[in-house]
């Protein structure tokens, strides 16, 4: 039996939870950067420093955005690092064979596409868990780069044309940075002004009920993973264009912190929703932790404990206000 | 059980009922849906505390708590869907939670559970294997098993919920065989059930429930079916309806022989202008029939047709909800909050999710502003009452938050409105204005297919009743002239005296 609530106002107690969940993640962001600047005067907010902390974080942003749709839909996917890694050793090998940059980036991307369509296809038609079947697809991604590559790094006959991506600057703007903006961009535009978007939100809020009032749920939800695979392929084109070179296994950490940077950004918006721009903050958080934990030349082993009690403690905050709902 | 109350926000489900079980009697509990039966089982179970009242076991005053306490005192509920873990075997199932016989070593001892396990099922003489894991046993085994379960824990109270509504006529008698070992053996038997001819088999005394009261307790050998229906029914107040429309217009919906999972063979025609009730008990197929027309649950055999959708492509039925809607049928689904809402997002997402590329600029780019001036236009139509439209759906009433759902089926131009226990949950004032709603939408040549549980709305908004009786057509009773006994008696499957085909 359910109890109904019978107010038609909006709740206004408990205001401070509402408050630490609404903005804990944005303080949290503020405090490290004051910390850090009054730490490191003078080194942590220089141009310079800032620009490489955009430029670190890049490629963590792009696949965090795009793992942003799939978790907009309520589901995840695990196989966007082990991706990455692939499509960046698609992308090496195509160019190592004289194919051209953008027959090379083209034929990466698509594969991204395949693969992230894969995915969907095991979670949204044949019914499988999104857990099971994206841990499942990341093991035979992985198995298929170092298949591949034969466990190797390839590097050596990489068409020149390639290093500007991760390399060059448009003014003072990295290129990744940039392509990071786009990406950004386009997939907040997406979401929050179209139609699609809106669906998006509708299944991830109760996927029967946007079934029953039309929504083709499972056609959806293929498509999320779509672009969640091309994001992951981007971040790979992207990597391996920095590193100039391709490691099998390179994009591997990108799986675990998009989907913390992705968790963090939930604290921030809505009714705990993912949201692009909280992802972004998520992201930003990350990145802005770990380059000033590298200025004051913490351990970096002891930089992951840091990481993963941020994580927790973001994550309970926001849960905590969530049960606080009720 | 004595004086025993409780409330929920805006109604009333157990009202001051006082109702006893004896060792050793089978106690049949009958009532409509929504009579307060289900409500006083969970407070019997400790899952749900009374408001006031007193509850006494063996004589003593007990609280009932929480459900550790009523298992603790003997309590054990035996409920429609069964507590087993399905790849448990018997044994393993019958002493769940109990401590395990050991050997000497630390391990089970599998051979003296399975003998313990089969010398409970003896006593209830019932023959079970006990090493084959339940869910490839028969739902009959399988709620025997339970039965034995509660048995082998020392259960002096046994509460059974609708226990036969999978089982066949065969293992009906088998459990009734069950029933009447654990009545031999001093256990308290509380039957509840929707087949009335069960109760007068099984039951020693039967009291009847209606709107969270009791109504009478009585000997069963004192009851005939027609004196258990017309107590059941009671003489309810009558609420105010809108008057009926005038005369059907043409055919909006045509089902010809439709079958499915559980409905067989039903033919009818739903007319403009017409408010075609559905009516049966839970599990006679309602909601089925409503999903197979908005193209959700299978359909076995059987053809559906939307003679105003003119082109000949488009008559056909719906494949998915998203077609329907496209071919104007709507539906208002059974579950508001699970499968009628998205109640995280505000009121007007909620509205124009339907038909949302209506609302778009080039049917792609969110127009917010056209949608809430949409939402507006329907949510004064219906008389929606909320702070802003922007507001998160879950912080309506129930009333207002079924007006949503409605507000989105309007959205469109649906002629053919499904609509499945429109009313359930919701108060009495906004009862009257979806009943209003819901008839101004037939003057405006939309025909309605309801599903309702409270017979005397579904008899009085419709102008014909169409009863289903465990998935088969009983018939077509013109409303106008019925009254709740008719079809009550034939929604227990009694074929009524002055039935219509059609």
């Amino acid at each position: 039996m359910t109890v109904e609530s019978t107010t038609d106002n909006p709740p206004r107690r408990r205001s401070m939870s509402l408050w630490l969940r609404t903005y804990g993640t944005f303080i949290g962001l503020l405090a490290m950067v004051l910390i850090f600047s009054l730490l490191r005067p003078g080194v942590f907010l220089s141009v310079n420093n800032l620009r490489n902390i955009a430029e670190q974080v890049a490629i963590l942003a792009i696949v965090s955005t795009t793992m942003t749709v799939v978790m907009v839909v309520g589901d995840f996917d695990l196989s966007v690092g082990a991706l990455a890694s692939l499509c960046g050793v698609i992308v090496a090998d195509m160019l190592i064979k004289q194919l051209g940059l953008v027959p090379s980036i083209a034929i990466a991307l698509a594969a991204g596409a395949l693969a992230g369509a894969l995915n969907g296809l095991l979670v949204a038609y044949a019914g499988l868990s999104a857990f099971v079947a994206t841990l499942a697809t990341m093991t035979a991604y992985r198995g298929l780069s170092l298949w591949y590559t034969d466990g190797s790094t390839l590097f050596s006959g990489i068409d020149e044309a390639f290093r500007p991506i991760g390399q060059g600057s448009t003014g003072p703007v990295p290129n990744s940075v940039l392509i990071m903006l786009g990406v950004l961009a386009v997939v907040w535009f997406v979401m929050e002004q179209t139609v699609f978007g809106r669906r998006l939100y509708a299944i991830g809020g109760n996927a029967e009920a946007s079934f029953l009032a039309g929504v083709s749920v499972r056609r959806l939800r293929l498509i999320a993973f779509i672009i969640s695979g091309v994001g992951a392929a981007l971040a790979g084109i992207v990597l391996t264009s920095r590193l100039f070179s391709a490691h099998p296994t390179a994009g591997e950490p990108l799986m675990l912190t998009s989907i913390a940077a992705v968790f963090l950004g939930m604290t921030m918006f809505r009714e705990g929703e993912p949201h692009v721009l909280g992802t972004f903050f998520g992201v930003l958080l990350l990145g802005v932790m770990n380059n000033g934990l590298n200025l004051l030349r913490v351990n970096s082993y002891i930089q992951q404990v840091i990481t993963g009690v941020i994580i927790i403690l973001a994550v309970l905050i926001s849960g905590l206000a969530r049960r606080g709902q009720r | 059980m004595r004086h025993i109350t409780k409330t929920y926000p805006g109604v009333r489900a157990v009202d001051d009922v006082t109702f006893d079980v004896r060792a050793g009697e089978v106690h049949g509990l009958v009532g409509e849906n929504g009579a307060g039966k289900s409500t006083l089982i969970k407070i019997l179970a400790g899952a749900v505390h009374r408001d006031r009242g007193e509850i006494h076991f063996d004589g003593q005053p007990v609280t009932l708590a929480n459900v550790h306490e009523a298992k603790r005192l003997g309590v054990s509920i035996i409920h429609q869907e069964l507590n087993l873990v399905p790849y448990f075997d018997g044994a393993e199932n019958i002493f769940l939670g109990d401590p395990y016989p050991h050997r000497w070593y630390g391990g089970v001892d599998w051979r003296t559970l399975h003998r313990r396990a089969a010398a409970i099922l003896a006593q209830l003489g019932a023959a079970i294997p006990v090493d084959v894991p339940v869910h490839r046993l028969s739902p009959g085994q399988q709620t025997m098993i339970a039965i034995a379960h509660g048995f082998a824990a020392n259960a002096r109270l046994m509460v059974m919920d609708e226990p036969t509504a999978a089982l066949t006529d065969q293992e009906i008698e088998r459990l009734f065989a069950v029933i009447r070992a654990l009545r031999e053996q001093g256990v308290g038997v509380v039957y509840v059930s929707h087949r009335l001819e069960e109760i007068f088999e099984i039951a020693d005394r039967v009291t009847v429930m209606r709107n969270g009261r009791v109504v009478t307790t009585q000997p069963a050998a004192k009851l005939d079916q027609d004196e258990l229906v017309r107590l059941m029914i009671g003489r309810n107040v009558e609420t105010v309806f809108p008057p009926r429309g005038d005369g059907m217009g043409e055919p909006l919906l045509e089902v010809q022989g439709l079958s499915g999972e559980t409905a067989r063979d039903v033919t009818f025609t739903l007319h403009a202008g017409e408010v075609l009730g559905v009516a049966g008990l839970v599990g006679a197929g309602r909601s089925e029939l409503l999903r197979m027309i908005f193209g959700v649950d299978p359909i076995r055999a059987g053809q559906i047709r939307l003679p105003s959708t003119d082109d000949a492509g488009t008559s056909r039925a719906p494949r998915s909800p998203g077609d329907a809607f496209r071919k104007g049928v709507a539906l208002v689904p059974e579950e508001r909050r699970s499968q009628g809402l998205v109640l995280s997002r505000p009121i007007f997402e909620n509205v124009t999710l339907t038909h949302l590329a209506r609302f778009a600029r080039g049917g792609l780019l969110l127009d917010r502003r056209r949608e809430l001036r949409e939402t507006a236009r329907l949510g004064d139509r219906l008389g929606l009452k909320a702070h802003s439209l922007r507001q998160p759906v879950m912080q309506l009433s129930g009333g207002n938050q079924q007006k949503v759902v409605f507000a989105r089926c309007l959205a469109g131009e649906a002629r053919v409105l499904l609509l499945d226990e429109p009313t359930r949950g919701i108060d009495v004032g906004a009862k009257l204005e979806l009943y209003q709603i819901i008839r101004d939408l037939t003057r405006e040549g939309a025909g309605v297919l309801l599903v309702s549980s409270e017979l005397p709305e579904l008899i009085g908004l419709s102008d014909r009743v169409l009863v289903l009786h465990e998935g088969r057509q009983m018939g077509i009773i013109d409303a106008a002239t019925t009254d709740q006994t008719e079809v009550l008696r034939a929604c227990y499957g009694f074929t009524p005296g002055e039935i219509n085909g059609e």
